[in-house]
């Protein structure tokens, strides 16, 4: 009988587990990871098409990147017809490609599958669609966990959030995409189980009795609600389950609205369309290394020498041209997850014309989210009307993904269900393991 | 928002959790901290550009630079010489190394002759490995050399460090070198010197099929520190075939076998790997080389005939993808004559070859352009230029 593993490609995070029917064993994917049974699912791949992933794929990147020269070429895209009243022409389009790049970082593959508009990036001479670029993260991933394990993975069991999409149709469509990429990815029989219910495998190990209960995995993309009965592995039922595409990456980008774009100009570069446009495009983790061309290098020191903000143009142009975005998004997802456990962090940045630093309290950060944990909270109560249970018949309640640990989600758990129901299960690795557990069932 | 405003969400911060209070103040003596020190670093710094103590200390390291490359060209002889024109070191009478080396990453270092016509020695036993013969190359015995491997993977190596075969005796590949094993999948495309790195602007590759991608040398150090170039190639059934050092202006020179010459000039190159030739279907690069405009060049065919052509005769295409110029006519082609290596050469160069016997000889240049053949009787190989002195190496 060929391996079967359960593999949680997580919008952040990554992992890969075995259950032998006893114990599941998280597998050590990511060696240089601080926690090497967690990989960060970003895919790195360089000019020769060598592709890297997770903690190497970040350190390649910086290698690489830092204090790198540019040079840019005018290179023919393609032609565009131009119609009029009584004529027709056909016009040439040209970009300016950075010829020196070493490569391309890529984040948030996941989320990729599920937006209808991301139709794939080019990365120098080739196009990548969504199912490319999770195909290369999953063979990567697949090979580090065949070299763990020392023998060849020909099955697997993924897992899918509830809704990849509120729209049926884009939803069917993100999972056939993710299910081509993974037996392109080399894996020969797949299948997919929703993301909570592996979560809820795994909480039901710690269980001696039946329980209700609701899992609450709150990831870097989505969030997943199930409702369910534990306990009795022959006697499991899933009441409901419910979802919606809001978690981190959504925190991530109110923080930079609200707190950092002040930074790079935002509200003074009123005579500055071009300039405009760069500075509302910073929240936008696919646009902003797409900006560094030498035109808007031009209207940013255009304004720097009419005296429009000069030190936060600065700080943005440094921003784009240094390659500081990843790092600048790190940045402000540390201070997020910090904000779990500290009531004020600093935000903070120091390059070449770069000097951010921003206090951020925990009481800006949930003013800042405040209208997310209402939507969150109307998911969780329609979830848990649609099961049947009132709040008083949930025995436990699991919350899992790095978002669940944020002390504002934590409350509202809390108020609902009672504290002393609320359960953290392993942030990052419960959805691996319970996706094992099912790979053996 | 302003910072009043701000200010007012850390103190509700500290209202809800009052906690908070010492972290928020732990972070804010810290930014304080931190300003104080960088205004003392600015007040420093706008006091040595107003005396002017910052202008006096640039102008002092430039006078400094400006002495030592004065030193360095009275050294190496060379006053009117500009820097990229420069010799890496200043030359010391040192012997000349032939290296033999194959795909398998072994690799033998004979002394070459000093002078004139010689015979080696003789490979004994598999002359070829995944149908690619040896390659020779000819450099000074305290040249550092790079070897460039199909992965795109470059590792290093001082020559001196190999140790020598006896001359005019039978080699074993097992008696070779092994100073960087490939890696499984991977073979050693070739060995280049690169003393010259320092004075060189690009690394300069070309695949088989013809593609060529050039590198700035100012990435060398991130190059040598991922031990990692890239394959400079396109398609999948391409390989990569051959690695260069250039300077600014220079010409790239690469030969097929079905006799093609294409001259490009360097600075217009791509980084990118790009296809600069449009090869038959059967055709394939033999030889590429960065000739001065002062070299001759050479082409030697399997049997040993040699076409010799002035350095001018290289004439870089204009075409982004060109189909260069014809050495020899069609109907030689059709007689079955291909070519095997190419080579630039300057006066008093030697051409070390190796003969299908495994038999590897030097031969004068002289001698052998004025005759117009190797005169061996048997296949040739492959080719390489030994140097006069401790000059420019070079092989095919």
């Amino acid at each position: 009988m060929s391996l079967k593993v359960g593999l949680d490609f997580g919008t952040s995070n990554s992992g890969v587990a075995v259950y032998d029917g006893t114990r599941v064993r998280l597998l050590p994917v990511d060696p240089k990871n601080v926690l090497p049974e967690v990989i960060k699912t970003v895919l790195y791949i360089t000019r020769d098409y060598r592709a890297l992933i997770g903690q190497e794929a970040v350190e390649a990147y910086y290698r690489d990147h830092v204090g790198r020269r540019r040079h840019f070429v005018k290179q023919w895209a393609g032609e565009i017809d131009v119609y009029g009243a009584d004529m027709h022409y056909v016009r040439d389009i040209f970009v300016y490609v950075d010829e020196l790049k070493p490569g391309r970082l890529l984040q948030y593959l996941k989320t990729a599958l599920r937006k209808e508009s991301y139709q794939g990036t080019r990365i120098f001479e080739r196009h990548f669609t969504p199912g490319d670029l999770a195909e290369t993260y999953l063979a990567l991933l697949k090979r580090r966990a065949e070299e763990v394990l020392g023998e060849r993975i020909e099955a697997v069991t993924l897992g899918r959030p509830v809704k990849f999409s509120e729209s049926p149709e884009q939803d069917r469509r993100a999972e056939e995409t993710l299910l081509a990429a993974a037996h392109e990815a080399g894996f020969k029989q797949v299948d997919f189980e929703l993301e909570p219910i592996a979560a809820a495998l795994d909480y039901e190990q710690t269980v001696a009795a039946p329980q209700n209960v609701v899992i609450f995995d709150f990831g870097g993309g989505t969030l997943d609600i199930a409702v369910m009965r534990l306990g009795d592995p022959r006697r499991r039922e899933v009441f409901a389950s419910g979802g919606v595409d809001i978690a981190g990456s959504d925190f991530d980008r109110a923080i930079i609205e609200k707190r950092m774009l002040a930074h790079f100009g935002h509200g003074q570069a009123g005579q500055h369309p071009q300039v405009r446009e760069m500075i509302h495009a910073i929240p936008d983790w696919m646009a902003l290394p797409e900006l560094g061309t030498p035109i808007n290098r031009n209207a940013l020191e255009k304004a720097i020498q009419a005296g429009v903000a000069p030190v936060r143009l600065k700080a943005l142009e440094s921003l784009i041209y240094n390659d500081l975005a990843f790092t600048f998004y790190n940045r402000v997802e540390a201070a997020k997850i910090a904000l779990s456990s500290e009531g004020a962090t600093v935000i903070s940045l120091e390059d070449k014309d770069i000097a951010l630093w921003e206090l951020y309290a925990r009481h800006q950060f949930e003013a800042d989210i405040h209208h997310y944990l209402l939507a969150v909270e109307k998911v969780l109560l329609d979830t848990l009307t649609a099961s049947g249970l009132d709040p008083a018949e949930i025995d436990a309640v699991v919350k899992t993904g790095g978002s669940s640990s944020i002390p504002l989600f934590t409350s509202m758990l809390a108020r609902i269900f009672g504290a002393e129901k609320v359960k953290a299960s392993s942030q990052f690795s419960s959805v691996a393991a319970g996706l094992a557990i099912r790979a053996r069932t | 928002m302003t910072f009043s405003d701000k200010i007012e969400e850390w103190i509700k911060e500290v209202e809800a959790r009052p906690e908070s209070a010492l972290t928020l103040m732990r972070l804010i003596a810290n930014r304080l901290r931190d300003l104080s020190e960088r205004d003392e670093q600015l007040l420093a710094e706008n006091i040595a550009l107003q005396n002017g103590t910052r202008v006096e200390e640039y102008q002092k390291r430039i006078a400094h630079l400006e002495y030592q490359l004065d030193l360095l060209k009275r050294h190496v002889g060379a006053e009117g010489l500009t820097l990229p024109d420069l010799p890496a070191e200043a030359e010391r009478a040192v012997s000349a190394s032939l290296l033999v080396y194959n795909g398998q990453g072994r690799i033998f270092r004979v002394e070459a002759a000093t002078d004139g016509a010689a015979k080696l020695g003789r490979i004994a036993g598999s002359l070829s490995t995944d149908h690619e013969p040896p390659r020779l190359l000819a450099l000074p015995s305290n040249e550092e050399a790079l070897l460039f491997f199909s992965s795109g993977r470059v590792g290093t190596l001082s020559v001196g460090d190999l140790p020598l075969v006896e001359t005019g005796n039978a080699w074993e590949w097992d008696q070779a070198a092994l100073p960087d094993e490939p890696r499984p999948g991977e073979t050693l495309v070739c060995v280049i010197p690169f003393s010259r790195l320092p004075v060189s602007e690009y690394f300069v590759q070309v695949s088989r099929r013809g593609c060529v991608k050039k590198t700035m040398t100012s990435l060398a150090q991130s190059i040598l520190g991922n031990r990692y170039l890239g394959k400079g190639t396109l398609g999948k059934s391409d390989q990569p075939f051959e690695l260069a050092l250039c300077g600014r202006g220079g010409r790239l020179a690469f030969v097929t076998c079905e006799g093609r010459l294409l001259g490009l000039d360097v600075d217009g190159l791509s980084y990118t790997a790009e296809e600069r030739i449009r090869l038959s279907a059967t055709d394939f690069v033999i030889a590429a080389f960065t000739p001065r405009p002062e070299d001759a060049l050479i082409f030697i065919t399997q049997n040993g005939k040699v076409l010799h052509r002035e350095g001018q005769a290289l004439e870089p295409a204009k075409s982004p993808s060109a189909r260069g110029q014809a050495l020899i006519p069609a109907n030689r082609l059709e007689q079955g004559i291909r070519f095997i290596g190419a080579a630039a050469l300057r006066d008093g160069e030697r051409i070390a070859a190796l003969d299908a016997s495994g038999a590897i000889n030097v031969y004068d240049a002289g001698a052998v352009t004025g005759s117009g053949t190797l005169g061996t009787g048997g296949l040739i190989l492959s080719i390489g230029v030994v140097p006069s002195q401790s000059g420019t190496p070079g092989g095919a």
